[in-house]
């Protein structure tokens, strides 16, 4: 599917059930997640920690509601229990399936992202592994004058905001003298196309939610 | 299609740079919380974790509008931050999106109502408030705040803007602060 497209359906999902009080259409939505994902082949192993990752959160509100709600407090705790897990594998059909070049590409080529924009963020994402390494880098250069360098020290964040500033003009003018140009009209050598099956998947997992939300006859 | 003249290339790089080291810096905080969480489960109060932490969670957005002085940069800095988090696999999919953006707009209200002029404690305090106010008007729907007891939802509120303040307060005007000593921002700072 267009990875836009699929974005755009994903949001609209996200936003719809964070409205919605509905156990099985959440349970629904997971399951439905669940075949994609088998359907692309993820590995039963990642499915698995998508299971075992929000356990505390979901636990959380699911007490925090028992405990302390108001109304249908069991209902409520139940609700968001299985909330949390379908933002969680509805968001993964799109992280652990989508290629973040081809996102990227869509954004710009599709809804007309300008590629300023696109181009950045991705300089700046293909950086993480780096990025990971300076932090640690900082830290223990932190630890050989004694300091300890924790989230809450400003000196932390003050050392990375300097490499970022240094690294973003670094990469800016790696760019440019790759010849891109801001506001520029660009061709496209990865041609991304949005078909007619997209706009039906689009639409028709818009109006199945519907359905969900206010045909269905749940529980 | 204005506002995107105000942004150069370099900026909105280093507005995803920050996002992406902040990100990393934070992973080690998802620790915290859930240990933090499971003890509070029982009592029916593992949001107070969350509560707590919220502040640093929405920290690049207030500081991005505080250290940039560009219109909309809390909104993009944040925004940008939630992407690069839901890209690198952060679990919650594309509603990271979502409230990135809602958290960045809040951060941005406390700077539109001050007028963009008061890069001082009351920017500081303005933007912490209105972070506060949409994020949590966001959790009435999304964590069923709207369901709870009052007194719970009044310590909620509370020991949000406590964290607000302390992460996009204090500890943004630390770091700016030292960035300004260094004189690594002359370009866009004014005063």
């Amino acid at each position: 599917m267009n990875p836009s497209l699929k974005l755009l359906l994903l949001l609209i999902v996200a936003l719809e059930i964070s409205f919605t009080n509905i156990v099985s259409l959440n349970v629904a939505l997971v399951v439905l997640s669940i075949i994609y994902l088998l359907a692309c082949r993820v590995k039963l192993r990642t499915l698995l920690w998508l299971l075992i990752v929000p356990l505390i959160p979901a636990i959380g509100l699911w007490s925090t509601q028992y405990i302390n709600g108001t109304g249908q407090k069991e209902l409520m705790a139940w609700v968001l229990f299985t909330r949390i897990y379908a933002f969680v594998f509805t968001g993964a059909t799109l992280t652990l399936t989508t290629d973040v070049l081809a996102l990227a590409d869509s954004l710009e080529q599709n809804c007309h992202l300008p590629s300023k924009f696109a181009y950045g963020v991705l300089a700046a994402y293909n950086l993480a592994p780096k990025i990971k390494h300076e932090v640690q880098v900082i830290r223990a250069a932190g630890l050989m004058r004694g300091q300890t360098l924790s989230f809450w020290s400003p000196q932390l964040y003050f050392k990375a905001i300097l490499i970022a500033i240094n690294w973003s003009q670094n990469l800016a003018q790696a760019m440019s003298s790759h010849g891109f140009v801001e506001d520029a009209p660009r061709t496209h050598y990865r041609q991304i196309q949005i078909r007619t099956s997209d706009w039906v998947i689009l639409i028709g997992g818009v109006l199945l939610l519907q359905v969900g939300v206010f045909v269905m006859p749940w529980r | 299609m204005k506002w995107v003249k105000d942004w150069y290339l370099s900026d909105i790089i280093l507005l995803a740079l920050i996002g992406v080291f902040f990100g990393i810096i934070f992973l080690g905080t998802n620790y915290i919380y859930d240990i933090l969480a499971a003890v509070f489960a029982p009592l029916g109060l593992s949001q107070i974790p969350n509560e707590l932490l919220l502040g640093l969670w929405c920290m690049p957005g207030m500081l991005a509008g505080y250290m940039l002085r560009i219109k909309g940069s809390s909104v993009l800095g944040e925004f940008l931050a939630s992407v690069v988090e839901m890209l690198f696999g952060g679990q919650w999919g594309a509603s990271t999106m979502i409230s990135g953006v809602l958290q960045g707009v809040g951060s941005e209200l406390g700077f539109t109502l001050t007028r963009y002029k008061h890069y001082d404690w009351l920017g500081l305090v303005a933007t912490a408030a209105t972070t506060t106010i949409v994020t949590f008007g966001w959790d009435l729907a999304r964590s069923g705040y709207a369901k709870l007891q009052l007194w719970l939802l009044l310590l909620f509120f509370v020991i949000r803007f406590c964290s607000m303040f302390v992460f996009g307060g204090l500890l943004t005007r630390a770091i700016t602060d030292l960035l300004d000593r260094s004189h690594v921002l002359k370009k866009t700072h004014t005063n």
